[in-house]
């Protein structure tokens, strides 16, 4: 790997790596953080790709107006087939680079300012309440990810966003649609236009029946005066649902299992629930659920820590690598919820970071005070190798996650 | 004694909140576009730490903390 500069493009390693180990991103990351933090590699149509596994390469890179974002671009490096499908189907601002990516983002950050996101938080707490009285009343053996995992960001995303709580199912078949590994690139196109074409209706219903919530917000301020188009939105909606889906839920199921899995770190969070805030940074840093995000293509030749990136070569800022980069975090596999790991990048870095990371914190925060609160004595009720992980997925998480208390 | 001064960028901020998670009395979100609000461009030495923290963690960087003589 040392010099390597990829000339020989069937010579490089084939990317993305499997990812055998529920806890630790693939070996391969380390290894190139101590031989050649920014690592050559090839993808599925022999594009050659860089993968930036250090944190200080991460965030200037992501600064970097010499590399762009914009997903339509021809030579926007994807992880599969089915993912450029999805790439040329995205046309939220994600995938744009400035001034339209701000043109467009600036119409949706107040929704999520700090102050809108503390102002939710009883309502959070309310609703994570009714889910764990649910969980009681039936009693344990529970799935904890279908039970509250992927209920809460629902039920949330429902009343903030103003999607009908029946249609979550659907919604959730689209994001993971999306984010699958092992998909024809026709399934991936079908699940991501057909929830556009699912906001494009939830905007008509709206448009006739406004309510107190974001999308009413929008379409009146925005798309009412023309300045935002029915279509545009509907990209825009279709973005934001598959992203207040799918990662949060990803979090409360592996974040629970570490912590299962550390009984000393448990202890000290229900011994001390001040703690959260902090082990809710490391938790988000030792999980990192986005796998292969952000990325970018280099639009001019550029010389990076000795490795020489070409004009068109795709670049992948690996956020599993970076948040266990030794020099940003020691004794980065140790898991330590007292540590401050706020640096870390699992919400990306620059100006597309994470819209909804507010909004994240605050369901996280109130997760992982409430659980335990309720059942103290809340633990795995499989073995750890019967506990089903979406190796098959961009998006790292579980299937399922059997407790009882 | 010397001191430090904080200057935000509006043009860059991605309202992405972190400043007011770290600082609440020191920045503020515009009310109509999230945008960052200055409330003290002098916060004084016991908001250093959470200020510098502030500047570290703002994604678009539209944070500085600068040496006053």
């Amino acid at each position: 790997m040392g010099k390597d500069h990829g000339d020989d493009i069937d010579a490089l390693p084939l990317f993305p790596f499997a990812r055998t180990d529920p806890f630790h991103p693939p070996a391969q990351y380390a290894e190139a953080r101590r031989q050649c933090p920014v690592s050559p590699v090839r993808l599925w149509n022999r594009q050659r790709a860089w993968l930036l596994t250090r944190l200080a390469q991460f965030r200037s890179v992501l600064q970097d107006r010499r590399f762009s974002g914009e997903f339509a671009r021809p030579d926007f490096p994807a992880v599969t087939e089915a993912r450029v499908a999805i790439d040329k189907a995205e046309r939220a601002f994600v995938g744009m680079d400035n001034p339209r990516h701000q043109h467009f983002r600036r119409m949706f950050t107040r929704e999520f300012s700090h102050k809108r996101m503390m102002a939710l938080r009883p309502r959070v707490e309310a609703i994570a309440a009714d889910l764990l009285d649910r969980m009681e009343r039936e009693g344990p053996p529970a799935d904890l990810v279908e039970d509250l995992a992927v209920k809460l960001p629902a039920l949330v995303m429902c009343e903030l966003f103003g999607s009908p709580y029946e249609d979550h199912d659907y919604i959730m078949r689209c994001a993971a649609g999306r984010h699958g590994l092992r998909q024809s690139p026709e399934e991936a196109a079908r699940s991501a236009s057909d929830l556009v074409a699912y906001c494009r209706a939830l905007i008509d219903a709206k448009e006739r029946a406004p309510a107190d919530d974001m999308l009413s917000r929008v379409i009146a301020e925005f798309v009412l005066p023309g300045t935002l188009g029915r279509d545009e939105l509907a990209d825009i909606c279709a973005m934001i649902l598959r992203a207040g889906h799918d990662t949060t839920t990803n979090m409360i199921g592996v974040g629970t299992l570490v912590l299962f899995q550390h009984p000393e770190q448990l202890a000290r969070l229900k011994a001390d629930p001040s703690l959260v805030e902090r082990a809710v940074e490391e938790l988000l840093r030792y999980v990192t659920p986005v796998q292969f995000a952000p990325r970018r293509v280099a639009l001019e030749d550029v010389e990076l820590c000795g490795a020489r990136i070409r004009k068109g070569d795709g670049v992948f800022a690996i956020a599993p690598s970076a948040n266990r980069d030794e020099e940003a975090f020691p004794d980065p596999d140790r898991l330590d919820i007292g540590r401050d790991a706020s640096q870390h990048v699992s919400f990306g870095y620059g100006i597309h970071q994470c819209l909804g990371q507010g909004l994240a914190r605050i369901e996280l925060h109130v997760v992982f005070t409430a659980l335990f609160a309720r059942f103290p004595g809340l633990r795995l009720a499989c073995r750890l190798e019967d506990v089903p992980f979406k190796y098959d997925s961009q998006i790292f998480g579980a299937y399922r996650l059997p407790v009882e208390w | 004694m010397p001191g430090y001064r904080v200057e935000v960028d509006a043009t860059r901020c991605i309202g992405s909140g972190q400043c007011v998670a770290r600082a609440a009395d020191v920045f503020d979100q515009r009310e109509e576009d999230g945008i960052v609000v200055l409330l003290l461009a002098d916060p004084g030495p016991a908001r250093r730490d959470a200020v510098e923290k502030a500047a570290l963690l703002c994604p678009a960087q539209a944070i500085s903390v600068a040496e006053v003589p």
